[in-house]
């Protein structure tokens, strides 16, 4: 009875926990089983049931190819299930870096220190005018950063940035509110410096919320990151030399938004290449979101005459 | 009013300059010659540069008297209006269409929120706004793909050229947005339904419907707030819907320029974006001292 109970308090939580678990079994347990081809053969041509050769790529469940090849031939669900472990390790290193920046900002922000909360206020306000890809478009082609050589850093911590502004914000607005209630004034007036404030008394009325914006924000990267690969930024590439005086971006990265390389094409040829690595993608973010409601339904208490 | 009129003015033309000087950072390549066959790409990035860049682009704006020309000879700025009209005619669909129908299914939400239907809704609003809007673009491609095959009349499904080519991007565009607002209404209308004022529209014997009619009002103002982000949802989804379904308009226009270093063109393309935010945010201001109670305005 206990369990039924449970189940049906936390039932978006246990879900969101199931899925989280599926994600992170095909992250690490995914690429050592027998159906993924671990070394990602690429295969020049299959023969079809008459003998003629069909060049990659192949379409799903001809073959081996549950659900199809790329244009070198590697199959599908392979490079899927070995992307995933750089994908996710992206998205939540932007995410990371996202909160270390925005918690300290939004916490200063709260105490009006140097104007941070003027700082972070035209950095919300101006985010809500301009679209975030166009933002981020219009840094990542910055040619220090497109062509430094530490590109991948560079551009986790451009994405990382551009939205520390928001984040920060939200965390302000939640520490003032928190700091408005009555109890606060009791810590002040029994002599608690601001220090233990903020641990003792803020702390615990924040942090819920912390962690289902956290959670959320994965999903966000994760949706921001897709985008870009489809106007052709992607995180994880170099810029070699590959003759005189002509530079070309290349990319041997296995991540999701890679698969999108060739996506504008492979929409009309071979949509099934798109469709799965978008299909892992929203799979992603729908785990992630269904956490951080489930996270957010624990710490949700409310009452209601209707 | 005027005051909020004239400050939202005043933070437009700020976010436009601040735009502008985003966009005018040098972004010009040297490339050097080291000796036979040895190149060196460099990227000249300093504070000189970018001081030459904005002068350039204020000369050039004073005396072309506008965005000048683009290198096949026609208008910047007709040309930008050419494609802002073919996007118009999904952006303002998708606003109005999101705004109203995301409210209204998310009052039925909270009217049902104990008995089945309230909670299909719920779980299919929470599905919604968790699925990215490429995907569900690119689902619906592969699944009208797939029944052409089978039967179903051929139609174009990419580009521009049939009058019926906006209906798909419109539709996976306008998903999120109406998930997002059915979210925000239930919460929104959750934070009211302790309020003392429903228990005592209850004791006068209203009914559920009137009673939601009340709570609606007084949550009308952080509910109109929300137009601003369904907007910005739609102006950001937008380049990469068009680009997928191949629907040549501003807002792909616009990405291309700002990859291909094209700044004329991504400016004139990025104004009328930054107006519509604009007007979305004015007539917000507007609606909100029109409609809101006056005594919530302050909350």
């Amino acid at each position: 009875m206990k369990i039924i109970k449970i189940l049906q308090n936390h039932g978006l939580l246990i879900l969101g926990l199931v899925l989280l678990a599926f994600l992170l079994f095909v992250t690490f347990i995914g690429p050592y089983l027998p159906i993924i081809d671990d070394s990602l053969e690429e295969t020049v041509f299959i023969r079809d049931e008459e003998g003629t050769p069909i060049p990659p790529p192949f379409e799903p469940n001809t073959q081996d190819y549950i659900l199809g090849s790329d244009h070198e031939g590697r199959d599908l669900l392979s490079l899927i299930v070995m992307g995933a472990k750089e994908t996710l390790f992206i998205i939540v290193a932007i995410t990371i870096i996202r909160y270390v920046m925005a918690i300290p900002l939004g916490y200063l922000a709260h105490k009006r220190f140097l104007g941070t909360h003027h700082i972070l206020k035209w950095l919300n306000g101006f985010l809500s005018y301009v679209p975030t890809i166009i933002m981020v478009a219009l840094l990542a082609t910055l040619p220090p950063i497109l062509f430094s050589d530490y590109r991948i850093y560079a551009l986790v911590f451009l994405i990382a940035f551009v939205e520390v502004g928001r984040a920060g914000e939200s965390i302000k607005v939640d520490l003032d509110e928190a700091a408005s209630q009555e109890f606060i004034e009791s810590g002040v007036v029994a002599g608690a410096k601001p220090f233990r404030i903020f641990r003792k008394y803020l702390w615990p009325f924040i942090y819920g919320k912390l962690i289902v914006y956290a959670i959320t924000d994965i999903g966000k990267v994760m949706f921001l990151i897709g985008q870009l690969a489809f106007v052709g930024i992607f995180i994880s590439q170099a810029l070699i030399q590959v003759d005189a005086g002509v530079f070309e971006i290349r990319n041997d990265s296995i991540s999701w938004p890679m698969l999108f390389l060739d996506a504008f094409r492979d929409l009309r040829m071979s949509i099934w290449i798109p469709f799965w690595s978008a299909f892992a993608m929203a799979f992603t973010i729908l785990t992630f979101n269904i956490l951080s409601q489930g996270v957010q339904n624990i710490f949700k208490r409310k009452d209601s005459h209707i | 009013m005027v005051w909020q009129i004239t400050k939202q003015i005043l933070i437009f033309c700020l976010i436009l300059i601040g735009f502008i000087l985003l966009l005018l950072l040098p972004r010009e390549r040297e490339i050097e010659m080291l000796g036979p066959m040895q190149f060196e790409a460099d990227y000249p990035f300093t504070l000189e540069l970018y001081q030459e860049s904005i002068q350039d682009f204020v000369s050039y704006v004073k005396v072309e008297k506008g965005f000048g020309e683009t290198t096949g000879g026609n208008s910047i700025w007709s040309e930008s209006q050419r494609f802002l009209n073919r996007s118009l005619k999904i952006i303002i669909p998708a606003f109005i269409l999101s705004m109203v129908v995301g409210i209204l299914i998310g009052m039925l939400q909270i009217h049902w929120r104990n008995r089945k239907k309230g909670k299909v809704i719920a779980f299919f609003s929470w599905l919604f706004a968790a699925i990215p809007d490429f995907f569900l673009f690119i689902s619906i491609q592969y699944l009208l793909i797939v029944l052409m095959r089978n039967g179903l009349p051929q139609f174009s499904i990419f580009g521009d050229e049939h009058w019926y080519n906006f209906i798909i991007p419109l539709v996976a565009l306008m998903i999120f947005p109406i998930a997002h607002l059915v979210k925000f209404t239930v919460v929104s209308m959750e934070n009211e339904m302790g309020q003392d004022y429903v228990r005592t529209a209850f004791s006068k014997g209203m009914t559920r419907l009137e009673a939601i009619k009340h709570m609606f009002w007084n949550s009308f103002g952080p509910l109109m707030n929300q137009s601003q982000m369904v907007m910005l949802y739609i102006l950001s989804s937008l380049p990469i819907i068009e680009k997928v379904s191949n629907y040549n308009g501003a807002g792909y226009q616009l990405l291309e320029s700002i990859l291909a270093n094209e700044e004329m063109r991504a400016l004139a393309l990025m104004i009328p974006f930054l107006f519509i935010m604009f007007i979305v945010v004015l007539t917000t201001q507007v609606l909100k001292h029109q409609f809101v109670p006056k005594d919530v305005t302050a909350k």
